[in-house]
């Protein structure tokens, strides 16, 4: 008996990587791969040439230029000339981007701040005369009926039973390698990661919603967390699970919130403020750790407020498109970056405000399309970074180690160098789960679980916890072309964006490619806060996936009619 | 929208970035994940690996977590640079370079099956220990090789340090192995290559006649010789190093004549010693007519030779004209040979170089050895030279071919002479 377990321990070492590729290959096969079809809304009917322009968004640009929604090519038309708008509720508004008073509906002149608009009015865009018609809802249950269900070739059901199999393997070499007195603890947490992920699964199907890969992606690198939790800290691995539940609660209440569109830009400038607040009271009162000042004791519990703001952040920063053509709208969002990267600046928190940096880059790209605002700001950055380097010794240090950590294997590259060296010895297929040594260096759960998880996991498994956060940028930007509002678009593409910049730091900082700055990997990681934000973020990613019957955070367009 | 959505495209630039971090990792673990494996503190190597000279004599035990070196304390000091340290301050050192194979490290599964392995090394330490006590407290570099096998058997350099006790700041070239990871000045050493390219490019080489006054004027300037040597037929003028004969012959073999032979010698290009990569030396062209071009045919101007290039090259000699490539991994035989020169040449520069002995060295210097060998005193410019000594022993019962290096040492025969009589006495008798 002890025998045949020892063999399939063994087996299946080789059996998860395979195991996790064909998780990752599904999720690609069913998020990149499969048929997308654009949402249909209303039209725009041309009478003088007889054509008619689908409006396949919520926010739909007029005018001449190539990337307008509605591209004329009457010279009377200026090339970012309107904006027309659906909300939640389905009433339609037209804005008059810069003003200029060249819209007319009804033969009435558009206000500053738009005019409605309803099927059948008629529309004159400089001197072209135009219909805006609405969908019907016979029209519309007839264009849905013909999009491609989400998740119709490729069934969730079957990846998350996989993903159950892998985690199935992983525990069963974790109760082999596991001290007695923590076997039980591990068994009853990785159960209770099984059944978390089965109930959210099942409450999804109850509400007919089929999109179920961003969150087995989330599910799989979740695992991995546990993982690491399991072999470095068994005895925090009930805090674990606790913190899982309560990251997948606030998963729900944000994607909830994010349903209502109108809802979640009336809040913008409140949330913007309390994060303010959060980021100077951490300031205030802030406990130091490893140099730096990011974190809150709060009734027992440390809370990492930076975490929390980056869900703010990207909360406050996304627009829709009727502000994009508003210069004071990017402005102000400036300014609340500004403020932010300097707040984690000051708390020495360098890793966190590079994140947060490269987060607003794209964001401010997104809404400006100028790579002159881009380059401006690393420009700024730039010497902003001089002038921390040249007050924060600690922060300079990081940068002077790095390239040269085994040059320093006692002092500022230890860990870099444990990490490297833990991470190679494990090679494709890894030591097996709990059997590593790399876990009882310090921060050995946080900074360098890459290298833990190719030591007790292997590279394969590793690779596949990366490319899982890259094929959810590429989901993203895939959705963002059927996005209903540039909203929801901007929130997702920097959504992603921040969990790449955050993984590459956290990855390529333990490897010695990138300066070591102690982020953490997003769902990988142990970590109170970080886990809970990253499971908050990807509801902004939910947010954006149009697929049929997809996501819980869209509501389908029956829901609005009625 | 589609302004907006197609800036989504930023997202896709930085999964770009990250699939090249990825790339990156993925090639910095195909290069050096052996060294980040066979790191001390990976306790994921069980058991013991230990690496050994020819004989066994162990120079370095690592199992997990520690390494262990030499018991003896001359051996450690005399085996330091090719051996290595465990803070890896010598790149080129065995510790560093076959780290994998001491872990017994591979891609597909790290050193998770890994027991340790053994590995042994061509050297004899004892040779080194010889070699590095005749060095004594001068900073050089002796080598020596068996040029039918290509097996490095002695390699030592100073100044050296005991690893088990290592210095933190030691004394300037501890850290260097400079029999291969040194470019020095050659000196007159350099005329064993201009002579092959004035013999496979002056036919008449053997019937000029060269007469030396103590030094010669060539474009414009003048070139000092070491002595007055009055009129010597070409073995005279190897045999008295006579710098009036030698900058003739360069002006005659011309500028690209004499480069060529110096890349096609492996003097100016960075050779592979399994695996490990030696230093590249120096030869820059000069005009013909100019004395740049004089200085450069006698191994001073802008020649710089790594011994390692030069053990290739003497090697070559006694091996008829191919060097069998030099190695210090014990795997068997290596076979990997080279062509330097045909084998009319190099039994001609054979020839030369026992007449240098017979001649001018004094056979009594070198007792019982049939030694072929060339010194060099080369010029350093602050007064003061390094001293060459290199050959082989024309003895197919003892093949060995050696380089001795002291830098600023004085006198190549005085000083490098003794050194390279002591280790090869020790080596054959």
């Amino acid at each position: 008996m002890e025998e045949m377990v020892r063999i399939v321990v063994d087996a299946s070492k080789y059996v998860l990587p395979f195991l996790s590729l064909w998780i990752l290959i599904r999720c690609v096969r069913s998020m990149l791969r499969e048929k997308y079809e654009p949402e249909i809304w209303g039209y725009i009917l041309d009478g003088r040439n007889k054509t008619t322009y689908p409006l396949t968004h919520w926010e739909n640009m007029l005018g001449r230029t190539r990337n307008a929604d509605v591209h004329l090519t009457n010279r009377s038309v200026q090339r970012v000339h309107g904006v027309l708008i659906r909300d939640d509720n389905g009433k339609w508004k037209i804005f008059d981007t810069f003003s200029r008073g060249r819209i007319a509906v009804n033969g009435k002149q558009v206000q500053p701040d738009g005019s409605p608009i309803k099927s059948g009015d008629s529309l004159a865009i400089g001197n072209e005369p135009l219909v805006f018609a609405e969908i019907s809802s016979a029209k519309h249950a007839q264009l849905e009926s013909r999009r491609t269900r989400a998740g119709r070739n490729v069934g969730p059901g079957l990846t998350l039973f996989g993903l159950t199999v892998f985690q199935s393997f992983l525990l069963l070499q974790h109760t082999l390698s596991a001290k007695d007195e923590h076997i039980n603890n591990v068994i009853l947490g990785f159960v209770a990661l099984i059944l978390i992920e089965w109930f959210c699964y099942f409450l999804m199907r109850s509400i007919r919603r089929n999109g179920f890969e961003v969150e087995i992606l989330a599910f799989f690198l979740t695992t991995l967390g546990l993982s690491v939790v399991a072999t470095s800290t068994p005895e925090d691995i009930f805090k674990e699970i606790i913190l899982i539940v309560m990251g997948i609660v606030l998963f729900f209440m944000v994607g909830w919130w994010l349903r209502d569109l109108e809802r979640s830009k009336k809040y913008r400038l409140s949330v913007a403020i309390v994060a303010l607040i959060f980021l100077i009271l951490n300031l205030l009162v802030s406990r130091v750790t490893n140099g730096a000042k990011n974190w809150i004791l709060l009734g027992g519990f440390s809370i990492q407020p930076s975490e929390i703001v980056k869900v703010a952040y990207i909360y406050v920063g996304a627009a829709t498109l009727d502000r994009l053509f508003q210069k004071r709208n990017l402005i102000v969002f400036i300014g609340f970056s500004a403020i932010c990267v300097m707040a984690l600046a000051l708390m020495g928190d360098f890793g966190t405000a590079l994140i947060f940096f490269a987060t607003f880059l794209v964001i401010s790209f997104m809404r400006s399309g100028s790579f002159a605002t881009v380059a401006l700001a690393i420009t700024g950055a730039g010497l902003a970074g001089f002038l921390v380097l040249s007050i924060k010794p600690y922060i300079a240090q990081r940068f002077a180690t790095w390239g040269h950590a085994w040059q320093d294997i006692y002092g500022a590259g230890y860990q870099q160098t444990r990490a490297m060296s833990a991470a190679a010895s494990g090679g494709m297929f890894g030591k097996g789960a709990g059997s590593g040594w790399l876990k009882d260096i310090v921060a050995a759960n946080t900074d360098m679980v890459f290298g833990v998880i190719c030591e007790e996991n292997g590279l394969l498994i590793a690779l596949c916890a990366l490319l899982a956060i890259v094929v959810l940028a590429f989901f993203a930007v895939r959705s963002a072309q059927h996005g209903r509002s540039s909203y929801y678009v901007i929130a997702a593409c920097a959504t992603v964006s921040m969990l790449m910049v955050q993984m590459s730091l956290n990855v390529f900082g333990s490897m010695d490619i990138l300066p070591f700055t102690g982020v953490t990997f997003p769902f990988v990681s142990k970590g109170g806060t970080s886990l809970l934000s990253c499971w908050m973020l990807l509801a902004f990613v939910k947010a954006s996936d149009t697929r049929k019957g997809a996501s819980f955070v869209v509501k389908p367009a029956q829901e609005e009619e009625g | 929208m589609k302004t907006v959505t197609r800036r989504a495209g930023f997202a896709i630039l930085i999964a770009m970035l990250v699939i090249l971090g990825i790339l990156t990792y993925g090639f910095r673990y195909i290069q050096d994940g052996a060294n980040w494996a066979s790191f001390f503190g990976n306790e994921n190597v069980t058991g013991t690996s230990v690496l050994t000279d020819r004989y066994g004599v162990t120079l370095a035990t690592m199992s997990s977590g520690s390494i262990t070196y030499a018991d003896d304390y001359t051996t450690r000091l005399a085996c330091y640079q090719v051996i290595g340290d465990k803070s890896g301050n010598i790149g080129t050192g065995a510790l560093t370079h076959f780290a994998g194979r001491l872990s017994g490290f591979n891609y597909l599964y790290g050193t998770t099956n890994s027991k340790g392995k053994n590995v042994s090394l061509t050297l004899d330490a004892s040779l080194n220990v010889r070699a590095y006590e005749a060095l004594g407290d001068r900073p050089g570099a002796v080598l020596v090789s068996n040029y039918r096998t290509g097996e490095i058997l002695c390699m030592t350099s100073t100044p050296s340090q005991d690893p088990a006790d290592p210095s933190d700041s030691p004394a300037e070239g501890t850290y260097l192995n400079k029999g291969i990871s040194s470019a020095l000045t050659p000196g007159s050493t350099f005329k064993l290559v201009t002579l092959a390219a004035a013999i496979d490019t002056m036919p008449d080489i053997y019937n000029r006649s060269y007469t030396c006054s103590g030094s010669i004027d060539i474009g414009g300037d003048t070139i000092n010789c070491t002595g007055v040597h009055g009129t010597q037929d070409i073995y005279g003028a190897l045999a008295n190093s006579c710098n009036c004969a030698f900058a003739q012959i360069a002006q005659e073999v011309g500028p690209n004549a004499l480069e060529t032979y110096a890349d096609k010698l492996g003097f100016t290009e960075s050779h592979s010693m399994n695996g490990i990569p030696t230093a590249a030396g120096r030869f820059d062209k000069a005009s013909k007519g100019s004395s740049f071009l004089s200085w450069a045919g006698i191994g001073q101007y802008n020649d710089l030779v790594c011994p390692y290039s030069m053990l290739r090259y003497v090697s070559a000699i006694g091996n008829g004209g191919s060097t069998l490539e030099p190695a210090i991994l014990k795997h068997g035989a290596t076979d990997r040979q080279t062509s330097l020169l045909s084998s009319e040449t190099a039994e001609a520069m054979k020839g030369f170089m026992r007449n240098n002995v017979t001649n001018n060295y004094g056979t009594g210097t070198f007792p019982g050895l049939q030694i072929c060998a060339k010194s060099g005193t080369a010029e350093v410019g602050d007064g003061t030279s390094h001293a060459w000594f290199t050959g082989f022993l024309d003895d197919p019962s003892h093949p060995y071919a050696f380089v001795v290096v002291v830098e600023h040492g004085g006198g190549g025969l005085a000083a490098a002479g003794p050194i390279a009589n002591t280790v090869l006495q020790a080596l054959v008798n």
